[in-house]
């Protein structure tokens, strides 16, 4: 009997030493978003010996299909997962991802409304299925030295005032561009046109039902060409480097869609020949107000997570304004809370964020629909129809607009 | 027992093709037979619809300005590339046929475009392909001409596409062409010398009827290759400007998995299986027919 019992004992201590730690498997993006994320999850370990976690840094395409294909299916491979908040429809919609409120958490009302808003199912105020991580917002850059010097308003106010100002400087600046922006099809293009449509007071879907096809989208459409004209040659082809390479040379006068995360190289004298003659703005508006793109980057938890309590510490952990502080000053990376984005150490840093505020505070989210890639591929592949004058604006938004209908009304 | 071991006899090799069989049926023919299957579906995996539709794919297909283009544009594709390769490397074959000094040097050179990645080619022509800063507009401006806008202009950008394929795969219709003209039997030119026949008319008779089968190899090959074109696509042009270099492959991948609408990108592979087919079939029998 005693024998027994030390055996039952010795089995028990080996049992507790080879506990293997709690692991969490987290999907996120590469390059500076997971450089950041890696930050907070050192800290994390750091403060936590007893869990482990693997971060996963995947490529923008290839973390989407890998999450649809782990979620749709209850694989369970990851407990937290980094979202693109346009997934977000699809994913909470289907019950891919954990209900925050069900594991007993309720936000801190230090999140930037907008943000928060696109976390939840339905939008705006439904169920809380994630957290906003990366306050990403579309951004207007300009060169204030030029706009003085040619005596423009600064900032523009208006989509017309930008037209004038590209204009202007394109004509008197030798070697100085108007205008710069991504035209390569799909999300660049849409992501490019989106604040001027909807500065325009056009949609691409209201309440389920395809707008695209209206007198204000055609107006917004023309006017991008308009834009086009200020414009280098190849700008149909243009994704995000080359307008960050025309801004850092000093080739560009306007950029219309700049984001937070490539910001801080304008202020870098290594990479930038324009240190502090770039200034960062919210969209400008015309007949709607400034009607900003949000882009933000959600932290959820996977249904099939059988972590979810760890998982939810975790997400608690990196969404604190402690570690977004901590992130942003190490990182540059783009914080969703309030009180970090006024926070006068980080102003101190990166002088742009009261606009960036603005901003993520008057941002808009993109439509709130099941099928946003298909619709967002349609629309860029139109569009960039349009702008290398294959099809009328006219026409393009009409075949534009019966395809996503077709998509929609399934 | 005897009948047995006659049955054996006859039927012993299938065992041992059984586990090709087996690879055959699972690798090729089931997926073809489910892509058949699926492209009289409307299937969407990701969104749980899946119902009958029956031609519905390929109506939609045919009246889509983006695959009708890709279509038009994967034809263009495949037969510029596939002849311009085959006579650049006739071309070379029949150099490199000659005895010269520095020949085995020279060969490795020749066929270097083909040991890179496509990845890594096309970044590098990217760059030189660049509007502004690219090599090739550099030596167009230096040489006092207007620079040209490689990708950019709708009417060109396909053919700088072209010219990538071509670059990079010369070297293989070169090889199995040089292949084809070592194996022609000296003696036949000798002979043929005999009888008065010299240059051209030797490479018109004797030359070309024999080197054909290996013509029509590498015809096949390579019309094959590029006629499934999406690689030099995606990173070179990701299919624009607008429609300019999209193809066949390249909007099956984004139907299929960028918008998983799985029913019309089968419908489309469906159509491209059956053009390659019939490519093939017109290949296959032109050799055979060589071959009576």
């Amino acid at each position: 009997m005693r024998k027994v019992a030390l055996l039952l004992v010795f089995l028990l201590g080996i049992a507790v030493l080879a506990l293997p730690k709690e692991k969490l498997v987290i999907a996120g993006r590469d390059g500076g978003y997971g450089a950041a994320l890696q930050i907070a999850v050192d800290i994390f370990m750091e403060r936590n010996p007893d869990v482990e976690i693997e971060l996963l840094k995947l490529p923008y395409k290839g973390l989407y299909e890998k999450l649809v294909i782990d979620l749709s299916a209850g694989g369970g491979a990851y407990d937290i997962v980094m979202l693109d908040d346009p997934w977000a429809t699809e994913f909470m919609s289907l019950g891919w991802l954990q209900s925050l409120e069900e594991l007993g958490y309720t936000p801190d009302p230090d999140f930037v409304p907008t943000a928060l808003s696109v976390c939840r199912y339905p939008y705006p105020d439904g169920e809380l299925y994630s957290l906003p991580h990366v306050g990403n917002v579309e951004l207007f850059a300009y060169r204030k030295d030029l706009f003085d010097k040619y005596g423009l308003a600064s900032p523009p106010k208006t989509w017309a005032d930008v037209l004038e100002a590209a204009a202007v400087i394109s004509a008197n600046e030798p070697g100085v561009h108007g205008v710069v922006f991504r035209g390569r099809k799909g999300n660049p293009i849409v992501t490019g046109f989106l604040p001027i449509l909807w500065g325009f007071g056009a949609d691409i879907v209201e309440e389920g039902k395809v707008v695209l096809n209206s007198r204000e989208a055609v107006a917004a459409l023309k006017f991008f060409l308009l834009l086009k004209q200020y414009a280098p040659e190849g700008v149909e082809i243009w994704n995000s480097s080359e307008v960050k390479e025309a801004l850092l040379a000093g080739d560009a006068a306007i950029a219309i869609e700049v984001w937070p995360a490539w910001v801080p190289d304008l202020d870098n004298h290594d990479k930038s020949k324009v240190v502090g003659k770039v200034e960062i703005a919210p969209a400008p508006g015309l007949v709607e107000k400034s009607s900003p793109m949000l882009g933000a980057w959600l932290l959820g938890i996977s249904s099939a997570s059988r972590h979810k309590e760890l998982a939810l510490k975790f997400l608690e952990f990196v969404t604190s304004a402690e570690i977004q502080k901590v992130l942003t000053l190490q990182a540059g990376h783009a914080p969703t809370r309030v009180s970090v984005l006024t926070d006068p150490e980080v102003v101190a840093k990166y002088r742009w964020f009261p606009s960036q505020l603005a901003a993520l505070e008057s941002a808009v989210p993109r439509p709130r629909v099941l099928v946003w890639s298909e619709i967002e591929g349609i629309l860029g592949e139109y569009l960039q129809l349009a702008l290398i004058g294959e099809l009328s604006p006219e026409k393009a938004l009409a075949e534009a607009a019966e395809r996503i209908a077709e998509v929609v009304g399934e | 027992m005897r009948r047995f071991r006659r049955w054996r006899r006859k039927y012993s090799y299938f065992l041992f093709l059984l586990p090709a069989l087996i690879l055959i049926v699972f690798l090729t023919v089931y997926p073809l037979v489910r892509v058949f299957y699926l492209s009289f579906y409307r299937y969407n995996p990701i969104r749980r619809v899946e119902r009958f539709a029956g031609f519905a794919n390929y109506l939609r297909l045919f009246s889509d300005r983006f695959f009708l283009t890709g279509l038009k544009n994967t034809f263009l594709f495949s037969v510029g590339a596939t002849v311009t390769e085959v006579l650049l490397g006739l071309g070379l074959a029949l150099l490199f046929n000659v005895k010269f000094r520095g020949r085995k040097l020279l060969l490795p050179l020749v066929i270097f475009p083909m040991m890179f990645s496509t990845m890594v080619i096309c970044a590098i022509w990217r760059s030189m392909y660049h509007y502004d800063y690219g090599i090739f507009n550099y030596a167009l401006r230096s040489l006092g001409f207007e620079p040209v806008k490689w990708l950019i202009n709708k009417d060109l950008a396909l053919w700088s596409v072209v010219l990538v394929d071509i670059w990079q795969w010369t070297p293989m219709a070169f090889l199995i062409l040089l292949a084809g003209l070592q194996s022609i039997p000296g003696e036949l030119y000798e002979a043929a010398r005999v009888d008065g026949a010299t240059g051209a008319r030797l490479f018109r008779h004797v030359t070309l009827p024999l080197l054909r089968n290996h013509i029509f190899l590498a015809l096949l090959l390579r019309s094959i290759d590029t006629f499934k074109i999406f690689d030099k696509v995606y990173a070179l042009t990701g299919g624009g400007p607008g429609t300019a270099t999209e193809t066949i492959s390249f909007y099956i991948y984004r139907q299929g998995f960028t918008y998983f609408n799985m029913g019309r990108a089968s419908a489309a592979a469906v159509v491209m299986f059956l053009a390659v087919s019939a490519v093939s079939l017109l290949y296959i029998r032109q050799v055979w027919r060589g071959e009576k």
